[in-house]
């Protein structure tokens, strides 16, 4: 994993957030602090347009909250675990834990934008998401993501 | 042997989504024991790009997209169509259920039309279809005006003195027979250009059933004989009935029609019932509107002529404004016939040195203001005209430096009311100024090359009409520039 996109800092345990907006303005705080975005608001409201469009929760409280509104400046990742289960209308009406929250500025390189989505695929491996879901130590997890290529 | 699947998925952001749907339909597929391809369309690209080969071989085709997905490749194979989500809930679910309930993409009768998967809101609004018709009315307005204009130089007689006098084809020379039938090549391409765009900007609504509808709608609002009216609607009639037959042709396509008649619904059926509502529409309608304006204008010109010899500015002023509204249609064609009209009936009847020379020398003035106006305005503000839009500000550019104002129609149709304000106030102060300075306008070309090519008389020779016709350009140039509209903008740059 190239560590402009991930590293451990993008990792944030929010014991927090209750709802999806107070989860949204987390990730985009946590998006901005780190410089990937220049407007924590406009990222947010990203992030809240995109959902409305299709539910980005999909299986075992996993999300993957994602924009490409013009407030990015960088492609990154950012792994939010909530201490509350998030209400998120994901496709299996489980509550989210886990957000995979995704930079993606309009005029990426491509090997970063290809990074993301290499990341969008092993989602969809369950011994993946288990990993993610157990463990709670900020070295392990990024561990685990950096496993991606 | 086992079966074959390929699968096409996409998302909006290209990014998250269309992956996760490509893996969970390719894990699924596998869990199964089938044979399994996905081509993903995301930002990056199409990668894992399926071949007519892999497509012929496959037993299905999944489609898992949120975004429009052209779907004709397609053609002859069991086509399912769903969101990416759908796959990424529940990708085993998604093949079984696919396996089971998708239809051979198509099949005679199973759709009627272009067919659009998923939806694409984004690209699509009232500009997009205006620009679609354009461009296709470009090369007529291009290839008409310019032979037009060519021929027009040939129309003006000198008299011995080496004044032109007359506008006219002098038929007993070769050469001005040529060029008679020159202009009526013109004219043919003018006229057929209205039909043309309506049809197109129809066709950009509601596909091909809309565009003999809008072409026989836009020509009966264009043609003075079939209204019976002394001028047709032009390009803002032609614009209406365009979208009146859009809009009409996509609520025919909804109506679920009987399975047998299906086939001949978008040749026939369509066709037919939106050309008789259009035309019934034209006649009842728009046609009578049509008439009623102009005998109302003319009757208020006459009244302004007769009650405004204290002030020509301002009969100066609203005649140039009426050059510059629609551009050839009947407000323009209202003024400018009044301003003959005023002209030769004086002339018989006072002879020069009473005649009155004002509206038709305000309508001149103001006759070249709007296709000059959108070429001085592409020429300071590169920026904001696409390729395409420059070629047609350039043949502008020749319309009216020999008074052809349908040079300017394209960029009216495109942006009608910041356009309609730009050319009418731009015509207003060059009808005005030259009211006001005194000029007089015995015969020639309505452009800044009236004082080279035509007889007028003016305070300071040469200089005063130049002036004053340049002003209302520069004016209209102005208007344009600044407010030019974004959405305009991007519209005109899709759209090649």
């Amino acid at each position: 994993m190239d560590t402009t996109i991930f590293n451990q800092d993008h990792i944030l345990l929010d014991t927090a957030s209750t709802t999806q907006a107070e989860a949204f303005q987390a990730i985009a705080d946590l998006a901005a602090s780190l410089g990937y975005v220049s407007d924590a608001k406009a990222y947010a409201a990203g992030l809240k347009d995109r959902e409305a469009g299709a539910t980005t929760g999909f299986k075992d409280g996993f999300a993957i909250p994602h924009s490409n509104d013009a407030s990015i400046l960088k492609p990154g990742l950012f792994l939010v675990k909530f201490s509350h289960p998030i209400e998120w209308a994901a496709l299996d009406n489980q509550p989210v834990t886990v957000a995979f929250a995704l930079t993606i500025p309009k005029d990426g390189g491509k090997e970063h934008l290809k990074l993301l989505s290499q990341i969008a695929r092993k989602l969809m491996n369950a011994e993946f998401r288990t990993t993610i879901q157990n463990e709670t130590d900020g070295a392990a997890l990024t561990t685990a993501v950096n496993q991606i290529q | 042997m086992s079966k074959k699947i390929v699968a096409v998925t996409a998302c909006a952001a290209g990014i998250a989504h269309t992956y996760m749907a490509a893996e969970a339909i390719e894990q699924a597929a596998k869990e199964k024991g089938f044979d399994v391809k996905v081509e993903t369309n995301g930002s990056i690209g199409a990668e894992n790009v399926l071949t007519t080969e892999d497509i012929a071989n496959a037993d299905l085709v999944l489609v898992a997209a949120d975004i429009k997905i052209n779907p004709i490749r397609f053609s002859g194979k069991p086509l399912y169509v769903t969101d990416s989500n759908a796959a990424i809930a529940d990708g085993a679910g998604l093949i079984d259920t696919a396996l089971k309930d998708a239809k051979v993409f198509g099949e005679k009768g199973s759709k009627v039309g272009n067919i659009q998967i998923g939806n694409d809101h984004s690209k699509v609004n009232f500009f997009t279809h205006i620009m679609s018709g354009i461009s296709y009315m470009i090369p007529m307005v291009i290839a008409a005006g310019l032979i037009l204009a060519i021929a027009n130089v040939y129309a003006f007689q000198r008299d011995d003195m080496g004044r032109i006098v007359k506008w006219g084809f002098d038929n007993k020379t070769a050469m001005g027979a040529l060029m008679a039938n020159l202009f009526q090549v013109g004219q043919v391409g003018f006229k057929l250009m209205i039909p043309l765009f309506a049809g197109f900007v129809a066709n950009s609504i509601a596909d091909k059933p809309a565009i003999a509808p809008a072409m026989i709608g836009a020509y009966l609002a264009n043609d003075p004989t079939s209204l019976h009216t002394k001028a047709g609607g032009g390009f803002i009639a032609a614009l209406i009935v365009a979208f009146i037959v859009g809009y009409f042709v996509k609520l025919l396509k909804k109506i679920k029609w009987p399975h047998i008649i299906q086939p001949i619904v978008p040749i026939m059926i369509i066709p037919v019932i939106a050309t008789l509502f259009i035309s019934l529409i034209v006649f009842y309608l728009i046609g009578e509107p049509i008439a009623t304006l102009m005998s109302g204008l003319y009757a208020w010109l006459t009244w302004l002529n007769t009650n405004s010899t204290s002030a020509p500015v301002i009969i100066g002023i609203v005649l140039g404004g009426m050059m510059g509204f629609d551009l050839g249609g009947p407000i323009n064609k209202t003024a400018l016939i009044f301003g003959t009209a005023v002209f030769a009936d004086t002339m018989a009847k006072y002879g020069p040195t009473h005649a009155n020379f004002l509206p038709q020398t305000a309508t001149q003035a103001a006759i070249s203001v709007a296709p000059l106006g959108v070429w001085l305005a592409s020429i300071i503000w590169k920026n904001k005209f696409s390729k395409d839009e420059k070629v047609a500000t350039t043949a502008a550019l020749g319309m009216g430096l020999v008074g052809v104002t349908e040079g300017a129609i394209p960029f009216v149709a495109a942006d009608p009311i910041r356009m309609i304000i730009a050319n009418v106030s731009g015509s207003a102060v060059a009808g005005g100024l030259v009211a006001l300075t005194g000029c007089k306008f015995y015969g020639g070309i309505g452009s800044p090359l009236g004082s080279f090519i035509g007889y007028i008389q003016q305070p300071i020779p040469l200089i005063t009409w130049i002036l004053c016709v340049c002003a209302g350009i520069a004016v209209t140039a102005l208007i344009i520039g600044l407010t030019r509209s974004p959405q305009v903008m991007a519209a005109a740059k899709e759209a090649v």
